[in-house]
């Protein structure tokens, strides 16, 4: 995220001056001097820079002198506890960022307010990605923004690849083998990871299911059914399992928070990440820069030779509360930082793909890698009850019992599955 | 309450006895009030939750919908429930047990040491005690840690076999072996120093005599110390047997908030219901639940020190 480059800059002002001269962003108002008020907004840890919020803040400031913006800044770990309390007082946030699996879950409890008719008046609103639209869509109707997506490949050591004499494999028998040498090459390095898997990681573990034609649950007249014990799912966490027994020695009931830290430290050779967790990798505080020029990526790959797996894309929205009382300021906010001119910059800047098919085109370099991965992308069953799955820790409790061989894979996906299965359907 | 209203023709000696009757009353009415508000309010608000299907579009509302005991239902018939219940019951007792048991051999250590060594054993308990739960328990993370823990350095210096990479999570029995150590750490300093307290009652007279009878170093314990110590140890036991049943910081922080459910205790299942599946109904089902059992498990002792305290 922390991409301090000279030209970042000077891309930031051209951006701005191109910007400027295709028009302003939505949401024009002609007593805009006139409104007053405080417009809270509750922003994720690591998805815009703070260099593209002052801007954003700025740029809304010269429209709206009398408002004054609070952004807050909150942690995923706990982000739903302060939500739902948060929703349940008088006085939520006006304008929320919401993890793109949780939009569903606050939209059918009437806690976003509906925007389908402001839609037209957002940059971009015609190509907005469809998967992030799909996310903020219930029943007919918009609840939500679309406002950045992730999405994972595997970043990988020129240098570790090229002392083991390897180039990036192109499917998950090639990456095997791949593998194999590397932990040959460091046989020496008690603390050495071919491929760095923590536990939890179900991010990482998805690919691998919807790769061999799995998936998390299907739904059928209504009900839905885990299927994460269909033989194509076991058979993806199989293959899965056996990577992480023979190239990982990731701790196998961890969780991937630190694993750009881990990375940095030079005992890893590969890790399935984020485009942005680039910039964390090389972090010159929390990381290493001298790695900058060692870093490649590339694509999650298929059991079919020369195909890529489907990987899940991650994203965020942003919402409006339906009790906020400034609801006209948080849509002009949103528009603001959606608009042409700042979603550029967190293209840029931040390094995330932009809420529109039609800036795919600025993902250069390394992140090339990442937009099209999202080209082949996938999500998680899109129903108000997800977010529940997702608290009750279902997935990497499911991954740990495979990982530490407390379940073999039969067990562990059947419960994970009923489980699945009683959630979605409304169960506790 | 009822004394209250009082009769406009009452005569004086009548109206004497009112208010004597009624002047112990409104002596206690502040402390009956505060207790009210904060420990009768919200326990019946419990209640009245645990009987409600309170979700996300509830919460929102503030509107729950009513289904008597189907949250409890629903809790005892979830096999995990059951699973929960035994192994808080088993933690609490082995944290109980060694908690009274080690803190009793320090306290008696204490009496026996030169003073500037008591002097040192107190700061450290105190210190400690003094140390926030939060605090303590990253620290414990960072020595059981999977990479670079000190513990499994420690332990394969000494050669006690190969710890390293070794996490102490995999296995259930020895993630909760660790938990143990943790709480029982935690919990010595107060339970030492009460029993120490209680130790220096002891009227060294009855010490000597049954020393001049021919009593053994154990023989003096059994018979003399700890029956006179017998109200301290009821009120220790039964505190630590609240607290430690209710046990939540400690295996909530140090496995990152996420707990697997085999680390579940019976507080954490709550919190997981209510605040992480969004069940606030059946949350509050689950905690109605812990204080029920609490309650059936700490009578005996609340019994015992009641009529402890009636003979004194």
């Amino acid at each position: 995220m922390n991409l301090r480059k000279p030209w970042v800059t000077v891309v930031s002002v051209a951006v701005a001056v191109i910007a400027a001269a295709c028009g302003g962003t939505g949401g024009g108002n002609n007593n805009s001097s006139s409104q007053t008020g405080t417009l809270t907004v509750w922003l994720m840890n690591g998805s815009a820079p703070q260099s593209v919020i002052d801007e954003v803040n700025a740029d809304f400031k010269a429209k709206y002198p009398n408002v004054t913006v609070k952004v807050e800044i909150q942690q995923w770990s706990d982000v739903t506890t302060k939500l739902d309390t948060a929703f349940q007082g008088s006085t939520p946030p006006d304008v929320m960022e919401l993890g793109n699996t949780l939009v569903a879950k606050y939209a059918a409890a009437g806690a976003l307010l509906d925007i389908t008719g402001k839609r037209a008046g957002f940059d971009n609103s015609a190509t907005w990605l469809q998967s992030l639209t799909d996310s903020c869509t219930q029943a007919g109707k918009l609840y939500c923004v679309p406002y950045y997506a992730g999405s994972r490949a595997i970043i990988y050591r020129k240098d570790f690849f090229a002392s083991a004499g390897v180039a990036p494999p192109d499917s998950i028998d090639g990456l095997l083998t791949v593998g194999q040498k590397l932990m040959t090459a460091h046989a020496s390095d008690p603390n050495f990871s071919a491929l760095y898997f923590p536990g939890k990681y179900w991010y990482g573990a998805l690919p691998f299911v919807w790769d061999f034609g799995g998936d998390i649950a299907t739904q059928s007249g209504g009900k839905w059914a885990g299927s994460l014990n269909s033989p194509s799912s076991q058979q993806g966490l199989t293959t899965l399992n056996n990577l992480v027994g023979k190239l990982s020695r990731a701790d196998k009931t961890g969780d991937e928070a630190k694993q750009d830290a881990a990375f940095a430290q030079g005992h890893i050779a590969m890790i399935i990440a984020n485009g942005w967790e680039v910039g964390v990798i090389t972090d010159p505080k929390a990381g290493n820069p001298a790695l900058k020029d060692q870093l490649g990526a590339f694509p999650i790959p298929s059991h079919n030779a020369g195909q890529t797996a489907p990987v899940f894309l991650g994203g965020s929205d942003l919402g409006i509360s339906a009790k906020s009382k400034h609801q006209d300021l948080a849509d002009a906010w949103i528009a603001t930082l959606t608009g042409n001119k700042h979603m550029t910059e967190m293209a840029t800047v931040g390094g995330v793909i932009p809420n529109t098919t039609s800036m795919l085109s600025l993902g250069t370099g390394i992140n090339s890698t990442f937009y099209n991965a999202a080209k082949n992308s996938k999500f998680v069953p899109n129903s108000q009850n997800w977010a529940s799955v997702e608290s009750a820790n279902v997935l990497p409790d499911m991954l740990v019992k495979i990982f530490t061989r407390q379940q073999d894979v039969p067990t562990a996906t059947n419960a994970a599955s009923a489980r699945i299965s009683t959630i979605l359907n409304g169960g506790g | 309450m009822g004394l209250a209203i009082a009769p406009p023709d009452l005569g004086p000696a009548l109206y004497q006895r009112f208010r004597r009757r009624l002047f112990p009353y409104a002596l206690i009415t502040p402390s009956v009030a505060v207790i009210a508000g904060i420990l009768a309010f919200p326990l019946g608000m419990l209640v009245w939750l645990s009987l409600q299907h309170y979700g996300l579009r509830e919460l929102i509302a503030h509107q729950g919908e009513w289904v008597g005991l189907g949250n409890y239902q629903a809790i005892l018939t979830d096999p995990l429930f059951h699973q929960v219940i035994v192994r808080s019951l088993a933690f609490t007792f082995a944290c109980v047990a060694l908690t009274v048991g080690l803190s009793t051999l320090i306290a008696m250590l204490l009496l026996k040491v030169s003073n500037a060594v008591r002097v040192l054993l107190m700061s450290a308990l105190v210190f400690v005690w003094a140390t926030p739960v939060v605090v303590t328990v990253d620290i414990w993370q960072w020595m059981f840690d999977y990479e670079f823990g000190v513990i499994n350095y420690l332990l394969t210096q000494l050669h006690l076999g190969n710890f390293i990479h070794h996490n102490w999570f995999d296995n259930p029995l020895q993630g909760w072996t660790v938990f143990v150590v943790i709480v029982v750490w935690g919990a010595i300093p107060f339970v030492t120093i009460t029993v120490y307290a209680g130790l220096l009652q002891v009227p060294n007279e009855l010490l000597d005599a049954a020393q001049v009878d021919g009593a053994g170093a154990w023989q003096r314990f059994r018979f003399v110390t700890a029956p006179m110590l017998k109200p301290i140890f009821l009120i220790v036991i039964c505190l630590s047997t609240i607290w430690d049943f209710g046990v939540f910081n400690q295996i909530y922080i140090l496995l990152n908030q996420r707990p697997s459910s085999d680390y579940y205790t019976i507080a954490i299942y709550s919190y997981r219901e209510s605040f992480g599946v969004t069940q606030y109904g059946i949350g509050a089902a689950i905690a109605v639940l812990l204080v029920l059992i609490l309650i059936v498990v700490t009578l005996f002792y609340v019994r015992e020190t009641v009529r402890q305290a009636e003979i004194a």
